[in-house]
């Protein structure tokens, strides 16, 4: 007995400390991926020039044929020769992929070339900018490119540390967990947290079949009021985790699989597995977590005579008939309500600083990709990071179908990451036939 | 006498000036269903829900979704009547609503003209149109524009008071 048990304790540790191993957080990038050495490419007049004409040429060119679509391609190429000599190529303009002859060229460009008695030949550079090294590394084997890492500074883009790893794996284990706890269905699980504090600013499931699905807290209070910062770095946790989650995934046989987000236009057929009135086609996780945020920040940082018990039941505020816009500002801004007098800009600065705006600086974990619907939900709610388990391959809009990260036209924008989960897992059966079969591509 | 296009863009027009005294973003929508009625209506309340999903049109359909489901209506029944009804929105509608509308399977949409300031509100995807052409609605532009335009002008000029320091204009933060 005593051996056996011990067995036992031993494959606990021994998984607990591969799952470290295999713990990958993976940044899906704005665009899809292309190999390094298939970049596209478009191609460009060029000529090779005196040392000291160098200044002067790059000068009018710069003035006569801007290279506005390739600000991340070099305009001057330095290649040493034999004997230590440098020979200097410039860019004089954009070439037709067909045509190689210099006719179609501005006539400003075509003036140096006679005045310079420059030879010209066709080169090739990168079209877009190089997003990793490995890019700019090939780039540059056409022509020269400049390399800037993403400008946004969101964290976890150029990668994780060992203590943000774990985080962000607990957290999304935690939503797992919160997915499988919806009675005998497997629902889409989203969880908000404010990596600031590591701490949950709202949780919820599923809720297009039933409001009443989740027996993994449920009710408004717990997903308004979880004060106490959540902790998955602790290594027992951890273990529990990991064994709770092994048995959730071996009994997912037999189960109703109603994730929203892979079946968005399914809402029809889908087949309650036990009577609900209340259903609601577009209460998918993620935009009823984002409601459980807005009701948490409405209840925390109230601006109106509203009480929190109000808000809740109503789930939205009813408009104040009272009041004129001018007045409805002050009461806004003012923390007090008895201080009417203040400058209500002036206070304005002072509430900002501890009143969150929508979900700035949020992360949000979601075990599938979400739908168009959702991923623009985040996007208007702010949301500063995405992490999904599973991709979606027949709505996803974060890589899989679409890739609204790289919309640049969005008025803001989201780092969004995979988190693999521990090899075990996605090899399990089950979950890969729920993956593969039960939600084939529809077209 | 049947009403016309331009007697239900009136008709949200009016929400979108609700919205303005409440200090929204000026956007409305009616949903018309079969016999040419206004079956629901719907402003913007992302500022007082603190929920920027709420949009005209999200309220509007939630209003309708309510009013089938308490008739008892099925979920056959309710996509059904959904794929009668035709959209009227002062506003062009956002990915995020128009994929809810894809999915509820609306007939039409009538919208006003896109604005540039409207950040993050332009159909970049062509989701009604492109790849998801099966699940597609008829989309139509340019209803009564110039007072769609003139209406968020005067929203963003006056500024959103609600909006967070880094969105507001350089003007409010003095």
């Amino acid at each position: 007995m005593n051996n056996s048990s011990e067995g036992i304790n031993k494959v606990v540790v021994a998984s607990a400390a591969e799952e470290e191993q295999q713990c990958r957080i993976i940044y899906i990038p704005d665009k899809p991926p292309v190999p390094p050495h298939l970049q596209p490419t478009v191609n460009v007049h060029a000529a090779v020039i005196e040392p000291k004409h160098a200044n002067t040429l790059v000068r009018k060119l710069n003035q006569i044929a801007p290279l506005e679509k390739l600000r991340h391609v070099k305009r001057v190429r330095k290649k040493s020769q034999d004997g230590g000599k440098n020979e200097l190529s410039v860019i004089l303009c954009l070439a037709s992929e067909s045509d190689s002859e210099l006719d179609g060229a501005p006539n400003d460009v075509l003036e140096l070339v006679k005045q310079y008695q420059l030879s010209t030949f066709v080169a090739k550079v990168c079209r877009y900018a190089a997003s990793t090294k490995e890019e700019w590394d090939e780039q540059c084997k056409f022509w020269p490119t400049s390399y800037h890492p993403p400008t946004y500074n969101i964290s976890g883009i150029t990668g994780f540390s060992k203590e943000d790893t774990k985080s962000v794996f607990g957290f999304m284990k935690y939503a797992v967990d919160l997915a499988r706890s919806c009675s005998n269905l497997v629902v889409n699980a989203a969880v908000i947290v404010d990596p600031s504090t590591k701490q949950v600013i709202s949780s919820a499931c599923d809720q297009d079949l039933s409001r009443t699905g989740c027996k993994f807290k449920t009710n408004m209070e717990t997903n308004c009021f979880k004060h106490e910062p959540f902790t998955p770095t602790s290594t027992s946790e951890s273990e529990n985790h990991q064994t709770l989650f092994a048995s959730h995934v071996s009994n997912l046989k037999g189960l109703h699989i109603c994730v929203s987000c892979l079946h968005p236009w399914g809402w029809t057929e889908q087949q309650l597995p036990e009577s609900s009135i209340s259903w609601h086609p577009l209460r998918h996780a993620a935009m009823v977590a984002i409601e459980h945020s807005a009701a948490r920040d409405r209840l925390l940082y109230p601006d109106s005579g509203h009480s929190g018990a109000e808000m809740i039941e109503e789930g939205y505020l009813v408009p104040s008939s009272t009041g004129l816009p001018s007045k409805r500002q002050k009461i806004n801004f003012t923390q007090d309500g008895n201080d009417e007098n203040l400058d209500w800009k002036t206070n304005a600065l002072q509430s900002d600083s501890a009143k969150p705006y929508l979900c700035t600086g949020y992360d949000i974990y979601l075990v599938w990709e979400p739908c168009t619907m959702c991923a623009m939900a985040l996007v208007h709610q702010r949301v500063k990071r995405i992490f999904y388990a599973l991709p979606n391959p027949n709505a996803g809009a974060l890589g899989s179908v679409h890739r609204l990260q790289g919309e640049r036209s969005l008025n803001h924008h989201y780092a969004v990451f995979r988190v693999l989960l521990p090899e075990e897992m996605v090899k399990d059966e089950t979950l890969v036939s729920i993956i593969s079969n039960n939600y084939q591509i529809k077209t | 006498m049947v009403p016309d296009i331009e007697t239900f863009m009136k008709f949200a027009f009016h929400q979108t000036k609700l919205a303005l005294d409440s200090l929204e973003v000026p956007v409305g929508c009616v949903i018309v269903g079969e016999g040419n009625n206004i079956v629901a209506s719907g402003r913007n309340r992302t500022t007082e829900s603190r929920n920027a999903t709420r949009h005209a049109e999200m309220k509007g359909i939630d209003v309708l979704l309510d009013l089938w489901r308490e008739t008892g209506f099925s979920k056959t029944q309710v996509a059904e009547k959904f794929s009668n009804c035709i959209l009227y929105v002062t506003c062009k509608p956002c990915i995020m609503c128009v994929a809810a509308l894809s999915m509820l399977s609306i007939k039409q949409v009538y919208y006003g003209r896109a604005n540039d300031k409207f950040g993050g509100c332009g159909s970049i995807l062509s989701l009604h149109f492109g790849d998801h052409s099966k699940r597609g609605f008829k989309c139509q532009e340019g209803i009564i524009v110039s007072e769609a335009v003139s209406l968020l002008r005067a929203f963003y000029e006056q500024g959103n008071p609600n909006a967070h320091r880094s969105h507001r204009p350089p003007s409010q933060l003095v």
